[in-house]
């Protein structure tokens, strides 16, 4: 017998369908959207209310070595947020770090389906699949860094386009990841040699090639396997005044890369909040200095649409800071004398990840700027579907505060009501203040629905309400006819905060937001296919590069099939043009 | 039934937190006749895992049943343990305590706690062993002695040749920090030998002097200032330096402040080169122990249900702070031997409360248990998850069959939830 449910009466903004606020009927069938169900499918009066896809998260450090670092490291980050079990959950932890279950649960009482992890040492890959079983109620997938591992270098140096597309291609199938993360390419590495390698033509240290052309090897890699999900992109220079410069710079290095089958976008500027820091015309680079690059940068994103960002909203108060980008976290550490962990990791990330825990103030000068860039580019960008709302879970600030960020978007009156307690530097180094945009509702769902699907490749089954998506729903108790949300921002953290009903693949997680399931979702990988001759050849030449750099054996680096077939959603790829 | 009889390779060797995985074992019938590769300890895990299995005195669903009744008769359960099994059946355990409210914790409470409570002051810069092998010009073992402990981390992680340092017994540095000259001393390229008890003075001297303070004293912890000004030019001068730690910096005086002390050190050298360090973890799978809880509970050891979510207090909810308080009313031991490591106190309070002991072989624990349950062997005779002491996840291979009616341990303790559960109700 399938289990149907109808959902009628709500007001829909499904932007991937062309829908902004019609009240209309979603039918769900075994876990899909479908066109119709019949009469004994469970009925659900929504009675006006405001209808979306579950959110797509694309960027949130969810699961993971360094993720497990920063838990441990700061019991404090827990213990003001105890969440006791229930009948239908486990038990856990909050705050920026939440336990697996409690990650899974906040996102299901947001509205949130689906949880992509940016940054996976694929090395430690059976470590995040062990703890993908223990996070319920989301969908997610895993990127795995490419930017900084010898093997790179080596296919970088040698001109072998083919052999680094390979390696590529058995790192996602043997360890089970869903597209291309790339941090920091070079720098992370040059900082074990104790070089400080910000520059994207500097040399990375004994390889003789440059930032530059790992970003672009690993960039044309991904397209030439026609991954659904393009580069996914941290430059390097990152949180540095003035570094706008370099992002900009580099984001021209690649701009002649041709997409896959015609496709526009060949990168995702992840966290742009950190990446175009400007500086006062005239002035240097030391904080002082320091200026919203968001406006520039804008500028630069409508001119240029070879890429699409997300935010990195910084949205004050206790943060975490953790990146694959290890010497940047060293950086940040002299700056905040407190805590600073390093993560090395063999081969693959040799400088290390980094975490330091981190508060954001208002009231301090280079924070209230750094708030202010993101919120300036999203609100001068003319194209929402390259712009995705992201706080980079947990670096500005925990993925608990998308609602404080709709408001921000959402509402001038509640960016002024911020500003006037904030640094003047907010005021005077950024045009925020003079900007009257306010996004929509419909900009809302695209930002937080329809294109990061879209970008993460998974816009079949995600991001809309369209016949043959999975039936992934959240409904909010507001009637949108009947307010203001401009000038009623409160109205928007407290509808947004938590779902009147979340749905995944059809079940109900979550009502009034609480949480009343505890299910495994999939866990989605791509299986690029590649030609029998290169499958051998890479087979060949990654044995003897693993058994030599590697601590331990190629034959037990893929992540077991026991781990992943519980929980694994295999996409295949047709690769199989990549010459060997 | 497992493969056919052969060579099998790749083989991760579950003794210490090395978890060398290049183990060839010789594998006739359902017998392990051969361990190529392994140290002596690994040589006797495995030809041996089938000696001194622990007695089980009527069947496994009995057994099952008496532990759940003990279980939920139970108002302060402590579940401890767990470094020796792998990650499955870590996660089963903490489901067992969170539905009774009870206490778990597991055996780093009694090895590495201090310096998991380090990192919580300080951070830590953390190395990767094959970091070490390809860059580390020194290396520096404090408190550690690796020879007689973890057999093989000299041989295939610090002396074996690296990518940048090709020859590794000519260009790099081992030094050994203790107090009386180890073994391992005797292999080393110096050996530092310090007063008892100084570690927390000695660290302090080092990490002053690197930052060009002047010590107002002629020597500290039995090392001069010379000697003291020696190392310290040693260590800024190294390319890329590693300090491995065990038990002598952990357990004695200053415990979690020797570490704290230790991770400012090797932090602030990093100002002036690349340093990182690494516990010298023991039991194969302690750090993945710490892992399962602390992504499961958001604290890596230490962690009480007993309000129904997790809080974390270590010398509250530590083992044996609770066992010498006489706090527990009954205990779920699982792979771990606390009768033979414990404090008396804590033992003797041990000794008058039922204790569930789920373990392969018989022990000091299994003598004063009330109930024994004989579990298979993970990495030799059954599969799992297990984490290297850098961090590294490992898949340990099932080689053998188990002895007739035995199950891995995450069995065990599904088996014993799901008659927790029942009876509850």
């Amino acid at each position: 017998m399938s289990k149907q449910t109808i959902l009628t009466n709500g007001r829909v903004y499904d932007p991937m369908n062309g829908i902004d606020g019609e009240i209309k009927d979603i039918c769900i069938s075994d876990g899909k959207i479908v066109e119709r169900v019949d009469g004994s499918a469970k009925k659900i009066d929504l009675k006006g209310r405001l209808v979306m896809a579950g959110g797509v998260d694309m960027h949130s450090h969810i699961v993971g070595s360094k993720v497990g670092v920063g838990r441990a490291m700061c019991p404090e980050d827990h213990r003001k947020d105890p969440v006791p079990k229930t009948k239908h959950t486990r038990s856990g932890v909050g705050y920026t770090m939440p336990s697996s279950y409690v990650i899974g649960y906040r996102y299901s009482s947001m509205g949130y389906t689906t949880v992509i992890e940016p940054a996976l040492p694929a090395l430690k890959g059976l470590g995040s699949w062990e703890e993908l079983e223990d996070l319920p109620n989301l969908d997610s997938g895993l990127l795995p860094l490419f930017c900084n591992s010898m093997i790179t270098f080596n296919y970088v140096k040698e001109g072998d386009p083919s052999g680094l597309a390979a390696y590529i291609a058995w790192i996602l199938q043997k360890v089970g990841g869903l597209g291309v993360k790339v941090v920091n390419p070079g720098g992370t590495y040059a900082w074990a040699h104790g070089v400080d390698l910000r520059d994207p033509d500097g040399e990375i240290p004994g390889w003789d090639i440059s930032p530059r052309e790992v970003t672009r090897g690993l960039c044309q890699a991904v397209e030439s396997l026609g991954l659904p999900h393009m580069m996914h992109f941290h430059p390097n220079n990152l949180g540095r005044v003035g570094n706008i410069e370099t992002t900009i710079a580099q984001l021209d290095s690649i701009r002649d890369i041709k997409g896959h089958g015609g496709r526009e976008h060949i990168a995702h500027l992840t966290h742009m909040s950190f990446e175009t820091l400007g500086s006062v015309e005239g002035a240097g680079t030391d904080w002082g200095d320091l200026a919203s690059g968001g406006l520039e940068f804008a500028k630069y994103f409508n001119k240029n649409k070879h890429f699409t960002a997300d935010m990195g909203q910084i949205t004050f108060g206790p943060a975490t800071t953790m990146t694959g980008d290890g010497p940047f976290e060293f950086y940040l550490w002299q700056l905040t004398g407190g805590k600073w962990a390093n993560i090395a990791v063999d081969v693959e990330l040799a400088g290390g990840a980094g975490i330091v825990p981190y508060t954001y103030s208002p009231k301090a000068a280079g924070n209230s700027v750094q708030w202010a860039i993101p919120l300036e580019f999203a609100l001068n960008v003319d194209d929402v579907w390259r712009c995705i709302m992201s706080t980079d879970h947990p670096n500005a600030g925990p993925f608990t505060k998308y609602p404080l960020v709709m408001s921000w978007l959402m509402s001038k009156k509640q960016r002024d009501t911020w500003m006037e307690g904030m640094h003047k530097f907010a005021h005077e180094r950024s045009t925020l203040p003079t900007i009257e945009r306010e996004w929509s509702l419909y900009e809302i769902a695209i930002s937080t629905r329809a294109a990061p699907a879209k970008i993460l490749g998974l816009e079949a089954t995600k991001g809309h309400l369209g016949v043959g998506a999975d039936a992934d729903v959240s409904v909010y108790d507001v009637d949108t006819t009947k307010v203001d949300f401009a000038k009623d921002p409160d109205r928007i953290i407290k509808t947004f905060s938590t779902s009147y009903l979340t749905f995944h693949h059809g079940q109900q997680m979550a009502k009034k937001g609480k949480v009343n399931a505890s299910v495994n979702g999939k866990v989605w990988s791509v299986h690029p296919e590649l030609n029998e001759s290169l499958w051998t050849r890479i087979n060949k030449e990654l044995e003897v590069m693993m058994n030599d750099w590697y601590s331990h054996s190629f034959y037990n680096y893929p992540v077991p099939e026991r781990y992943r077939a519980p929980l694994e959603q295999k996409i295949p790829v047709d690769s199989t043009s990549v010459p060997a | 039934m497992t493969e056919d009889s052969g060579m099998k390779e790749n083989i991760v060797c579950p003794f210490c937190g090395c978890l060398c995985d290049d183990i060839a074992l010789s594998v006739v019938g359902n017998q392990i006749t051969d361990n190529k590769n392994g140290c002596s300890i690994s040589q006797a895990k495995f030809l041996n895992h089938h000696d001194d299995r622990l007695a089980m005195d009527s069947s496994v669903e009995e057994l099952v049943k008496k532990a759940a009744e003990i279980i939920v008769k139970s108002k302060r359960l402590l579940v401890y343990g767990l470094s020796s099994t792998e990650n499955d059946a870590h996660r089963e355990a903490y489901k067992i305590a969170e539905e009774v409210g009870g206490v778990v914790d597991n055996t780093s409470s009694v090895c590495h706690g201090p310096t998991i409570l380090g990192t919580q002051e300080s951070g830590e810069s953390i190395a990767a062993l094959a970091e070490t092998r390809h860059r580390a010009d020194l290396v520096i073992y404090w408190g550690s002695n690796p020879q007689f402990a973890h057999p093989r981390h000299m041989s295939r992680y610090v002396r074996a040749d690296g990518l940048f340092i090709k020859d590794g017994k000519k260009d790099r540095k081992i030094w050994v920090v203790d107090v009386r000259k180890t073994i391992s001393a005797g292999v080393a390229d110096k050996f530092v030998k310090i007063n008892p008890g100084s570690d927390l003075e000695i660290i302090s001297a080092l990490r002053a002097i690197a930052r060009g303070k002047i010590l107002d004293v002629e020597e500290v912890g039995g090392l001069s200032i010379n000697e003291l000004t020696e190392l310290v030019e040693a260590m800024k001068n190294a390319k890329y330096g590693v300090l491995f730690f065990g038990l002598g910096l952990t357990q004695s005086k200053g415990r979690h402040r020797n570490i704290d002390a230790a991770i400012r050190l090797i932090q602030d050298l990093n100002y002036d080169s690349k340093w990182s360090m690494m516990p010298m973890r023991g039991h194969y799978n302690v750090a993945g122990a710490n892992k399962t809880s602390t992504w499961q509970t958001g604290y890596p050891y230490a962690v009480d249900y007993a309000r129904g979510y997790p809080r974390y207090q270590p010398g509250e909810y530590t083992a044996v702070d609770m066992l010498v308080r006489g706090e527990p009313d009954a205990v779920l031991n699982i792979a771990a031997d606390p009768a033979a490591h414990f404090p008396r106190a804590a033992v003797k309070h041990l000794a008058g409360i039922p204790v569930i002991n789920l373990d392969p072989k018989q022990n000091m624990t299994s003598l004063l248990a009330k109930v024994n349950i004989q579990t298979a062997i993970s990495g030799i005779e059954c599969d799992g998850a297990a984490v290297r002491m850098d961090g590294l996840p490992l898949y340990l291979k099932k080689v053998v069959d188990p002895p007739e009616g035995v199950l891995p341990d995450r069995d065990v303790l599904r088996m014993i939830y799901d008659e927790v559960r029942r009876l509850k109700k």
